[in-house]
């Protein structure tokens, strides 16, 4: 069911690129493939992540939007939710039958009227609050509630690489 | 496993295997003509089988010395070679040597470069044919003399042939599928060969009818046969979703929502169809092969039941699905309305799973409408509403159907369906074994669970094989491990490189001068001028000057080239405006960055093909 996913993602990348929310950038990396996005987040303002600008991969599968997509950082992040190789970790990525953690409520899983945009500005919210109960990263997480400073001085120094400043 | 070892066996070039084959036949054509300047070569023929016929006509021959015309000398000439055995196999080598520069020339002509992934496919396709007709030749067959395997051998080579074509538009199929922006032709090009793939596999199935008639056993028939169909019917199940695929993407912009409807349901009948019918002929082929074959208690009796195993697996989760599929079909018709007119119009907004207008729509009894065949295959996955996520229960029908049990727990409903079967054997004699056994009757219900509950089995699976190996996407490893359902022979699989990343991941070398290509068109400072500047700021007013950020977006290209350099710009932009802002914010940033780093991602175009990963 290639067809209705590719007129749904075209038509996702048409809204997105129409009225694209405040600081994210989304579209397919080549149209050759239009199963596989580049996304880029502004970091929220006011948080440890303001004015960094992070690429991150979208993965369609070929039944979206009955299955969610997946989502992985392209750049080095630090964060509570985000594994070492990049990958997000938030409720909204996962499908309704699979929990990993076993505590997340099916509410708050993918559903099919979910979409790109959705799963990123949830991206960003997750970026200003990290949820350091679901432990992606778990140092990241042990850090965010111990050595608050430690986790900024850090999170500044990924905006600054993002942005390709030296150090 | 033999492919494995076959894989490391030297393979010569083609080129150097053409020539090798062209220099062959030509030393055995030369040798021949030198055999047929005798007119009385057929006498002197140790081989001759057509010895006495020569004989016979041995008087004419020498009557008529070299009057021989140039049609005969041929004829002769390839008689000739056809008797003598060296001869005969040099023409068999140069007709496979032909038949793979056909395959080599539809290859360019039709596909261009082979994906990394179809290739893989190709090759393992290729193996396993090889490996099952050598089983059914020697194994099944058990053929004794030469003449029939080599006959054998033609048969299969063109079948094979044929298959691995047919394997190579299914990949290319799917892979054009994911793009909207496919040119015309290249679909034209494929179709062709479906078409041309198919024709030759009715001839085919022809010549096994004449043979059937005329040569050969039933049996013999129906094996061929078989394999025909098969081939047959793969071809069509392709041809007929590349079909719906082009009406669903082609008509997207004159919709007719009428079809729309009628869509769901009739791709996936063709699919339950076609994948039903290649089963079910494959089952039987495979139960004709181990009954009339007196093959019991050999080796390829036992690859025949694993074979056999393997099928009937698939024919009953095929059946299970569509069980699902029609219960889920009843249970929407039974329980969620049409909407009716006034409620569509009511509702303006379109369907929220495919995001398109809505001309009927069924009723969720939550209020939420959806297109009938959007539900239809979301409910086969989970049963929610995907708007407001009300939980909608798959067994609410049968009790509006039945009130008058009173609030029965689907749990006590579900003990009842269950058969428990107990055998005391003690109770007989002393030394037998007791043992149950419990038969669960799930529900639907059941079933979804139960189906979920393996994909999230999958998916921890994939992950751990992920943090193993971070750079092979996720989908690629839980492909794998649907098939090994073991973390470790997929590891093994990685390590011994079977399974291979989808090419954007392997050609990412070459990914990147392509890009920076792209940048030059841009209005935006390269990456070198920005490393000679010593003081960063300067570099971006220069950079952003021109482009308001309104120009870039609030607009969508018709055309696909325009929509990625925009996209492209806007990313640039992006990025130069953070730059510019963190500047700004942290006026004394660079107290001593002289030295600028060049390996960090100046430019966009360093960070978007890049997955860093080692960093941490």
């Amino acid at each position: 069911m290639a067809g209705s996913a590719l007129r749904r993602l075209m038509a996702e990348y048409k809204q997105l690129t129409l009225n694209p929310p405040e600081g994210i950038i989304a579209g397919p990396i080549n149209e050759e493939n239009f199963f596989e996005w580049e996304a880029l987040i502004t970091g929220p303002e006011g948080t440890c992540f303001e004015g960094g600008v992070f690429p991150a991969k979208l993965i369609f599968p070929p039944d979206y939007p009955l299955s969610p997509p997946k989502m992985q950082f392209t750049c080095e992040m630090f964060h509570p939710n985000i594994y070492a190789d990049g990958r997000v970790c938030i409720s909204i990525l996962h499908a309704p039958g699979d929990d990993p953690m076993g505590y997340e409520s099916s509410a708050e899983r993918w559903s099919p009227v979910q979409s790109v945009e959705k799963i990123l500005l949830s991206v960003v919210s997750m970026l200003a609050e990290p949820n350091d109960e679901s432990g992606a990263n778990v140092d990241a997480a042990k850090m965010w509630r111990e050595d608050r400073l430690e986790f900024e001085r850090i999170a500044q120094k990924l905006v600054k690489k993002t942005l390709g400043i030296p150090i | 496993m033999p492919m494995v070892f076959l894989d490391r066996l030297p393979v010569p070039s083609l080129r150097a295997y053409t020539s090798i084959s062209i220099a062959i036949l030509s030393c055995s054509i030369y040798y021949a003509a030198q055999i047929v300047k005798d007119p009385g070569w057929r006498n002197n023929h140790p081989n001759s089988l057509v010895a006495a016929v020569g004989n016979a006509t041995d008087n004419n021959a020498s009557a008529i010395v070299d009057s021989r015309t140039l049609g005969v000398h041929m004829r002769e000439l390839f008689a000739c070679m056809v008797q003598e055995p060296g001869c005969i196999w040099t023409l068999i080598n140069m007709a496979y040597c032909v038949l793979i520069l056909v395959g080599k020339s539809i290859q360019k002509l039709v596909f261009g470069e082979l994906r990394v992934s179809e290739r893989q496919h190709l090759k393992d396709k290729f193996w396993n044919f090889v490996f099952y007709k050598f089983i059914f030749v020697f194994g099944v067959l058990n053929v004794q003399y030469m003449d029939e395997v080599v006959l054998w051998c033609a048969w299969f080579t063109a079948l094979g042939f044929l298959s691995l074509l047919s394997q190579l538009c299914k990949d290319r199929f799917e892979y054009l599928s994911f793009s909207p922006t496919t040119p015309g032709w290249s679909h034209v090009r494929l179709l062709g060969l479906l078409t041309a793939i198919l024709a030759l596999s009715s001839f085919m199935l022809l010549m096994c009818v004449a043979a059937g008639f005329f040569f050969v056993s039933f049996n013999t028939f129906a094996f061929m046969a078989a394999e025909c169909i098969l081939l047959g019917v793969r071809t069509i199940h392709v041809m007929l979703r590349y079909a719906i695929h082009l009406y669903d993407t082609r008509g997207a912009g004159n919709t007719s929502p009428r079809s729309w409807d009628k869509r769901g349901p009739l791709a996936y009948y063709t699919e339950l169809t076609s994948e039903l019918t290649i089963l079910a002929v494959d089952f039987l082929h495979h139960v004709h092969m181990l009954l009339w074959s007196n093959i019991f208690l050999s080796m390829a009796s036992l690859v025949i039941c694993m074979q056999l195993r393997y099928l009937f697996h698939e024919i009953q989760r095929r059946i299970t699905k569509h069980r699902n599929y029609l219960a889920v079909l009843s249970h929407m018709e039974q329980n969620y309305p049409m909407a009716s007119q006034e409620e569509l119009a009511e509702n303006s907004d379109n369907c929220a799973i495919c995001w398109e207008k809505m001309e009927t729509a069924r009723k969720l009894p939550c209020g939420h409408l959806f297109h009938n065949s959007c539900l239809q295959s979301w409910l086969e996955q989970d049963t929610s509403c995907p708007t407001c996520r009300l939980a909608l229960s798959m067994q609410a029908n049968h009790r509006e159907n039945a009130p008058e049990i009173p609030s029965e727990s689907p749990t006590p409903a579900r003990r009842n369906d269950n058969h428990f079967f107990h055998f005391d054997g003690s109770r007989y004699v002393s030394w037998l074994p007791s043992f149950s056994v419990e038969v669960t009757h799930n529900r639907i219900r059941g079933d979804i669970s139960a189906l979920a509950h393996t994909n999230s089995q999958l998916d921890a699976m994939a992950r751990q094989v992920q943090q193993l190996f971070p750079y092979y996407p996720r989908n690629v490893i839980l492909e794998d491990l649907r098939g090994t359902r073991s973390i470790e022979i997929t590891i093994e699989n990685i390590l011994d490189s079977r399974l291979l990343p989808p090419h954007h991941v392997i050609e990412e070398p070459e990914a990147e001068p392509a890009t920076t290509t792209q940048t030059t068109t841009a209005h935006i400072l390269p990456i070198p001028l920005v490393q000679d500047t010593l003081d960063p700021r300067l570099d971006i007013p220069a950079a952003d000057s021109g482009e308001e950020p309104s120009n870039l977006g609030g607009r969508f290209s018709k055309s696909s080239m325009e929509r990625e350099r925009i996209l492209q710009r806007r990313k640039e932009h992006m990025l130069l405006t953070a730059r510019r802002k963190y500047f700004e914010r942290h006026p004394h940033h660079n107290e001593s960055d002289t030295s600028l780093d060049v390996s960090s991602p100046v430019n966009l175009n360093n960070v978007t093909p890049r997955i860093s990963l080692s960093h941490n």
